[in-house]
């Protein structure tokens, strides 16, 4: 056979099938409609990008032919405005959101799936229709709420509230999802767990955790940038620029004439992807998902 | 250890009926006791109340002397191997068997020895640190087995084990199971529906039917005194023939009046209270004596001939249309369609009340 006397690097190790004509039309389509969509997505990013590092864009973002490379804008943002401590409040608020949020929805996820109780099915039903009510409808109970907190703990302050918004509205949602993922682990893996010597705390915390990691690390992804991406209620609950949160921070260069410059927006704008980007790129590894496989027979 | 279940049973939150009931079982030391039954009859119910998985609704569970019904899972001293192996997919086929140890805070080397004790008599040492999902169902299944001989456990939990391998693994690890509860030694409760695996691997057999125990004892028994007609008929390939009828002046009439037997002497001495009521008779296909050469003979046509090769499955039809199944020796010859004669060995004939079901001699 001359398979045998083949070199190794010509056979065709790939486990689909070799393409063909229409196969290889389908593909040429498929990247062109993807480039497009990069194009689509890049073009903006990049005039973003350009005028954040262009010296000769003065306060309004005009399209300027003219480009000088300069750190200009960035220098203003951290010399003129509050920006560096925008950057730790959010960083604060988004991290205890998160934190909060995959504490909590890592029990009621938890206890949904794996515990019948009086009531499950119609307090499922309830946390649903809640989570149709936009955090934002209860914006004048939350104003209430904080200051009547306020009179009995002081120490309850406007960012606290926050994080209580944000990680209660995501609650009831990440609850339903994570009840749906750990639906579908096998519960004899629990009953193998109990056997072995675990108690409920254990069997969440050795077996279901480290399987329902990517949908954890979506919720914790999810929950994290979601007070990047929130203006409306910081710039309400907010009352001091020094509490403020990077969304509602920038967002006073560019409505406020007094303090206006729309570069220095653009600047503190592409900063603000770093600490996503960092994050993405730690929970990268949990986000491949397909640990469940082999789980059981197959 | 020695299991035994007093009485027990078992209702599901939300059923009306209860899925098990009265259940009185034994299961000695070293025991290696299969439950078996159809479909949905309760042995899953039975194992995982048994593994402290499932509530007991009533009735006492002993290990030993020592009531166990509240005792939680992990305090029993039990293993299980669960139908779907359950294997933690996130960890190493060496962690799966460790993690029982580990939960216990065994020392280190202890676990790492029983591992490699467990792999090597399992054959599992090449893959000891691959992923569950990377191996075979075989391997998996081996795995799952190592995983509850590392506990060295009192009592081993088997949930039909064997049923997703193919043909010729199931009956190579049937020898393995075999060989490997002689060596432990640990008493054993298995759970299967398919009763070669019970007839072969069993010191003891449970039959189970709609949550009752149809008849426990050795696989002997089970064949050859089959305690009713449902163990009769559940029990033994091709089914044993079951021939309705009753007693008329000490003889077997069927009802179609076609086939009658006078019973033994010893046989005749039980059923003598069941003159002029429904009995019904029930013979194993290979006690036919197809040559015909004793008393009580009947006429048939045989319809279909099956060769298996060592043996020959006939499908004979009596004259009103009735089939019976007899199994010869593959040497004898049989036409198709040819009129034959055939007579019963005395000594082979179970005789059954109709009403109850229950055997009588
Ligand atoms: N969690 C449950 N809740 C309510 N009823 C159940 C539950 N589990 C099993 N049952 C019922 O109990 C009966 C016995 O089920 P079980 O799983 O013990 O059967 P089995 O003998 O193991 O069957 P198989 O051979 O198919 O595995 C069935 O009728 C089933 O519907
Ligand atoms: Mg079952």
């Amino acid at each position: 056979m001359s398979g045998l006397f083949r070199k190794k690097n010509s056979l065709y190790l790939s486990d689909n099938q070799p393409l063909t004509v229409v196969g290889m039309i389908g593909l040429v389509v498929s990247y062109v409609i993807l480039l497009s969509w990069v194009v689509a997505i890049l073009w903006p990013l990049s005039q973003m990008i350009m005028s954040a590092f262009n010296g000769k864009q003065a306060q309004y973002l005009m399209s300027n032919r003219n480009f000088a490379f300069s750190w200009k804008h960035f220098q203003f943002l951290f010399s003129e405005t509050l920006y560096l401590r925008w950057v730790l409040n959010t960083l604060f608020i988004a991290g205890s959101t998160a934190i909060l949020t995959l504490l909590i929805v890592s029990f009621t996820g938890f206890a949904y799936s794996r515990f019948r109780f009086k009531g499950r099915k119609a307090s499922l039903m309830a946390i649903m229709l809640i989570q149709t009510i936009p955090a934002f409808a209860g914006i004048t109970a939350y104003f209430t709420m904080h200051s009547i907190i306020q009179n009995y703990a002081p120490w309850v302050t406007r960012q606290l509230m926050l994080i209580l918004i944000y990680s209660g509205g995501g609650i009831a949602g990440n609850t339903f999802v994570l009840k749906g993922y750990i639906d579908s682990i096998s519960t004899e893996l629990d009953d193998a767990a109990r056997i072995d010597g675990c108690s409920n705390m254990q069997v969440y915390r050795l077996i279901i955790m480290p399987i329902a990691k990517p949908m954890l690390a979506i919720i914790a992804l999810w929950s994290f940038i979601g007070p990047f991406m929130d203006y409306m209620l910081p710039a309400i609950l907010l009352n001091r620029p020094q509490d403020y949160t990077l969304a509602s921070g920038l967002f006073t260069l560019m409505n406020d004439f007094r303090t206006m410059n729309q570069p220095a927006f653009a600047a503190g704008g592409l900063l603000t992807a770093v600490p996503i980007v960092a994050l993405f790129m730690v929970l990268q590894k949990q986000l491949v998902s397909g640990l469940a496989k082999g789980a059981v027979k197959g | 250890m020695k299991v035994s279940l007093r009485n027990i049973g078992k209702k599901y939150e939300g059923r009306e009926e209860f899925t098990l009931k009265d259940i009185n079982l034994d299961i000695e030391d070293k025991d290696f006791c299969v439950i078996l039954g159809p479909s949905g009859c309760g042995k899953t119910t039975l194992l995982r109340m048994i593994a402290g998985l499932n509530s007991i609704t009533e009735g006492d569970l002993l290990f030993g002397e020592k009531r166990m019904n509240k005792v939680p899972s992990k305090d029993r001293d039990i293993a299980m191997v669960f139908q779907s192996y359950a294997l933690y997919p996130h960890m190493t086929v060496y962690d799966n068997m460790a993690f029982s140890l580990a939960m216990r805070k065994e020392p280190k080397k202890l676990i790492h020895d029983r591992v490699m004790e467990a792999a090597e008599v399992l054959q599992i040492q090449e893959y000891l640190y691959s992923k569950p999902s990377d191996i075979s169902g075989g391997q998996r299944q081996r795995v799952a087995l190592g995983r509850a001989m590392v506990r060295k456990p009192a009592v081993f939990l088997m949930d039909e084990p064997l049923s997703n391998l193919d043909a010729k693994l199931r009956e190579h690890m049937r020898v393995e199971l075999v060989r490997l509860h002689k060596a432990l030694g640990t008493t054993s409760i298995y759970v299967t529906h398919d009763q070669v695996e019970a007839m072969t691997m069993a010191t003891k057999i449970v039959l189970m039917n709609e949550g009752v125990i149809q008849q426990a004892g050795i696989p002997d028994d089970f064949y050859n005194r089959p305690a009713n007609i449902f163990v009769a008929r559940f029990i033994g390939s091709p089914t044993m023939n079951i021939i309705h009828g009753s007693m008329d002046k000490g003889k077997f009439v069927a009802e179609h009046k076609l086939i009658k037997i006078k019973p033994s002497e010893a046989d005749a001495k039980k059923l003598k209270d069941f003159e002029g009521k429904k009995v019904s008779v029930g013979i194993r296909p290979e006690r036919f004596d197809s040559r015909g050469e004793y008393g009580d003979t009947f006429k048939a046509i045989v319809d279909t001939v099956e060769m298996l090769g060592k043996e020959k499955i006939l499908y004979i039809k009596l004259e009103n249309g009735s089939e019976l199944v007899v199994s010869a020796p593959g040497h004898y010859e049989f036409k198709e369609g040819a009129d034959h004669s055939f007579g019963f060995d005395l000594e082979a004939i179970h005789y059954f009340d109709s009403e109850t079901g229950l055997r009588i001699n």
